[in-house]
């Protein structure tokens, strides 16, 4: 009994899919049935082996947490927008009304959870997961609740800084995967309380914007690159 | 697989009797790109599947791999083509038929890593409209692949139907390779 070899071609495929989908679950760490557990040897590890080779990184102690990404959207309501990104446990957040509200800010992200801060008692709290982040932040006494989805470049978080006659110019877009963006530039970013004022069009393409005689080179900041951080 | 006695009379001018074998063997391919599809998109992906030990990152294993895949597939068509005669003043040498089999089967174990890390890692996306793509032209390639395999082995089908199914695996892993790996290469340099 001969079994014809196309389908032994099939069957070998079929039998290596299935080894390597096993091996990979296998090797997927699973998530922890008490947070408690895991949350002790992921920063433990991190501070121990901060090697980029890691295969394993912290963030990925729960299912379905990625160790890089980036998210973006409008908040519940559509009054601003937040951008989020997460590299390899650090997390740098931007939102933003487009106008005068606006708040950077930075944290750990562990387990699946963010817990972050900024200037102005600016404070931002979520869960995330592959697809999107859930939780609330507040800036200049606002609270706002969202739920961002996981965006991809072009779309997601950029930064330009300059130092113009002394003064620091910091400004921030957040472009939605729709392609529509807002942005806030703060004149004297140094300042305890910058105020804003809304930031020229970034174009994305050149990563540019104009403002008045002063060109503003934006970087994206990316947790799946790295960039920015 | 009982096979037909030759004696069964032909029945010239109907392709249907041939034609009809390709049924069953369309549904399971049919059902394997269905199934592929559905389990990316049901299934939570991990953004974690094994790796190979000497890239820098899934996304380079995988284009490399791909592309592997790729290169075995244009043999496939080069070799096909000799063996049908398309290639003027080019006699099918004996060896042709082997050299098909062999990167085909190179093409499609080359192909599975790929998959289970797309499927596993990654799930059915639609985000973008490459990312669509690529995941619509991957569970289809597999389709198209199972079906041309449960084919192959069956005789008196329509002449145009390995040519016609071999061209239907060829565009989808065609289709796959530019969504993936020469968007990957192209994007972030060719490196491993």
């Amino acid at each position: 009994m001969k079994i014809k070899t196309p389908y032994l071609t099939l069957l070998t495929g079929a039998a290596l899919g299935v080894v390597l989908l096993v091996a990979s679950m296998l090797a997927t760490p699973k998530a922890p049935a008490a947070p408690a557990a895991a949350a002790t040897p992921a920063p433990a590890s991190s501070a121990a082996q901060p090697s980029p080779a890691s295969p394993t990184p912290t963030a990925t102690a729960v299912a379905n947490v990625p160790a890089r990404a980036n998210y973006a959207g409008e908040v519940n309501g559509g009054g601003a927008s937040v951008a989020i990104s997460i590299h390899r446990g650090q997390a740098i957040a931007y939102v933003c009304n487009g106008s005068v509200i606006e708040a950077w800010l930075t944290g750990t992200a562990a387990n699946g959870h963010l817990t972050m801060t900024g200037k102005g008692h600016a404070r931002l709290s979520a869960t995330y997961r592959t697809k999107r982040a859930v939780g609330h932040v507040v800036a200049h006494g606002v609270r706002y609740t969202f739920s961002a989805p996981a965006v991809h470049k072009p779309s997601g978080l950029y930064r330009a800084i300059a130092v113009v006659r002394g003064a620091k110019i910091k400004a921030g877009w957040i472009v939605l995967p729709d392609g529509t963006q807002v942005g806030s530039l703060e004149r004297n970013a140094n300042a305890a309380a910058p105020s804003a004022k809304p930031a020229p069009m970034l174009d994305v393409t050149t990563g540019t914007a104009q403002d008045g005689d002063t060109v503003l080179v934006a970087t994206p900041v990316s947790g799946v690159t790295g960039s920015g951080f | 697989m009982a096979t037909q006695p030759h004696t069964a009379p032909p029945r010239p001018g109907r392709a249907d009797s041939g034609a009809a074998k390709l049924v069953v063997p369309s549904l399971i391919g049919a059902l394997v790109a269905l199934t592929l599809g559905v389990y990316g998109h049901l299934h939570n992906p991990t953004g974690y599947a094994i790796n190979i030990a000497g890239f820098s990152s899934p996304g380079a294993v995988k284009s490399w791999l791909a592309t592997g895949a790729f290169a075995f597939a244009l043999v496939q068509v080069g070799s096909a083509l000799v063996m049908y005669g398309k290639v003027p003043r080019v006699a099918a040498p004996s060896w042709i038929g082997g050299l098909h089999r062999w990167s085909g089967r190179a093409a499609f174990l080359l192909a599975v890593p790929v998959a289970v890390h797309c499927l596993y890692a990654l799930g059915f996306q639609h985000y973008s409209t490459r990312v669509l793509v690529h995941s619509l032209l991957g569970c289809a390639f597999f389709g198209a692949f199972t079906i041309k395999m449960l084919v192959l082995p069956k005789s008196e089908l329509p002449s145009w139907t390995l040519p016609a199914l071999g061209a239907l695996v060829f565009t989808a892993l065609t289709g796959v390779w530019f969504t993936s790996a020469y968007w990957f290469f192209s994007t972030f340099g060719i490196r491993h």
